[in-house]
């Protein structure tokens, strides 16, 4: 029996779908979970309840939380956009209005709750899963509240440091879903309460920034690859 | 979806063997569009799946087969148009039927690797209307070839249905590309 042409492109097509998937799924890097979840002692002792309801809903809230991602958004208001990485329990944070205000956070995640402080008694606090990170960040005072997408390379944050004649400079941008870019730059990056200026434009496409007769090389900030943490 | 464009009431026997053909097709097309959109949408995103080494991202390896997809897909038409006789003085080369199926094949077979990446690592998501429009048009592109190629074997169809599935498949496609490829080109510059 000869299967016809157009049936056989589309069983090929659906094969190298389900190869291509399998073949993902297979080289996926397993998602640390939260350190109890991932403890062999609740699994057995979940399974030793004979209770098959139980486990479930544990794997599930674990499922709906990503152990690595980055968000990046404008806050509610469109007044400055927020940018967020998490790495295996790790965060780091930056909200910035491509001017004066902006501050660096760094904190811890768990269990879908971020939890952050910065220079200035900068606060972030948002709660996350796969799609989005909500919640509100105080910068220079004033109080964001926020709901960003999680977003994928080129999109999200980058970070430049550089010493420039003794003094150690930071730039942050936080590059968009839709391509557009805010940064702020700190020439006084160790102080207790940095004070910043609105960024060069960075160039995604080569990392780079030119501010004034120095290039700033930026490097991602990301929780999904690790870099920046 | 598969009414006919007969102005007077055909013999009943003629209008099930048209149309009826095209139900089957079209509820599988839809089911395989559904299916698509569901599985992005419950399907927790990854972030990650495999890829083509030697590019900088995994967008610009989807923006390079889409391109590749799209350019073939050109060739669709414009074979198409040739079979059907509708450019002017050129006549139907023998091969111009090998080229619209291979040219469809490759475009199709280009166009999965990119599928499964948006699915499997990204989701079907709605947070900006370039994306929600590329996610669904994604799906139709998908369920439409599927009915094209479920009904090429048919015969027996109305005459416009080919060409009207494959505007479709068409149309879709150039959206896709348009809300992805050329909006990651125009956005951050052409690279690979």
């Amino acid at each position: 029996m000869k299967i016809k042409t157009p049936y056989l492109t589309l069983l090929t097509g659906a094969a190298l779908g389900v190869v291509l998937l399998v073949a993902s799924m297979l080289a996926t890097p397993k998602a640390p979970a939260s350190p109890v979840a991932a403890a062999p002692a609740p699994a057995s002792s979940a399974a030793a309840q004979s209770s098959p309801a139980s486990p479930t809903p544990t794997a599930t809230a674990v499922a709906n939380v990503p152990a690595r991602a980055n968000y990046a958004g404008e806050v509610k208001g469109g007044g400055a956009s927020v940018a967020i990485s998490i790495h295996r329990g790790q965060a780091i944070a930056y909200v910035c209005n491509g001017s004066v205000i902006e501050a660096w956070l760094k904190g811890t995640a768990a269990g879908g709750h971020l939890t952050m402080t910065g220079k200035g008694g900068a606060r972030l606090s948002a709660t996350y899963n796969f799609k989005r990170a909500v919640g509100h960040v105080i910068a220079h005072g004033i109080r964001y509240a926020f709901s960003a997408p999680a977003v994928h390379k080129p999109s999200g944050l980058y970070q430049a440091i550089a010493i420039v004649r003794g003094a150690k400079i930071k730039a942050g941008w936080i590059v968009l879903p839709d391509g557009t870019q805010v940064g702020s730059l700190e020439s006084n990056a160790d102080a207790a309460a940095p004070s910043a200026t609105q960024a060069p434009m960075l160039d995604v496409t080569t990392g780079t920034a030119q501010d004034g007769d120095t290039v700033l090389v930026a490097t991602p900030v990301s929780g999904v690859t690790g870099s920046g943490f | 979806m598969a009414t006919q464009p007969h102005t007077a009431p055909p013999p009943p026997g003629r209008v099930d063997s048209g149309a009826v053909k095209l139900v089957v097709p079209s509820l599988i097309g839809a089911l395989v569009a559904l299916t698509l959109g569901v599985y992005g949408h419950l399907h927790n995103p990854t972030g990650y799946a495999i890829n083509i080494a030697g590019f900088s991202s995994p967008g610009a390896v989807k923006s390079w087969l889409a391109t590749g997809a799209f350019v073939l897909a050109l060739v669709q038409v414009g074979s198409a148009l040739v079979m059907y006789g509708k450019v002017p003085r050129i006549a139907a080369p023998s091969w111009i039927g090998g080229l619209h199926r291979w040219s469809g094949r490759i475009a199709f077979l280009l166009a999965v690797p990119v599928a499964v990446h948006c699915l499997y690592a990204l989701g079907f998501q709605n947070y900006s209307t370039r994306v929600l429009v590329h996610s669904l048009l994604g799906c139709a592109f998908f369920g439409a070839f599927t009915i094209k190629m479920l009904i090429l074997p048919k015969s027996d169809l109305p005459g416009w249905t080919l060409p009207a599935l494959g505007a479709l498949v068409f149309t879709a496609l150039t959206g896709v590309w348009f809300t992805s490829a050329y909006w990651f080109f125009s956005t951050f510059g052409i690279r690979h």
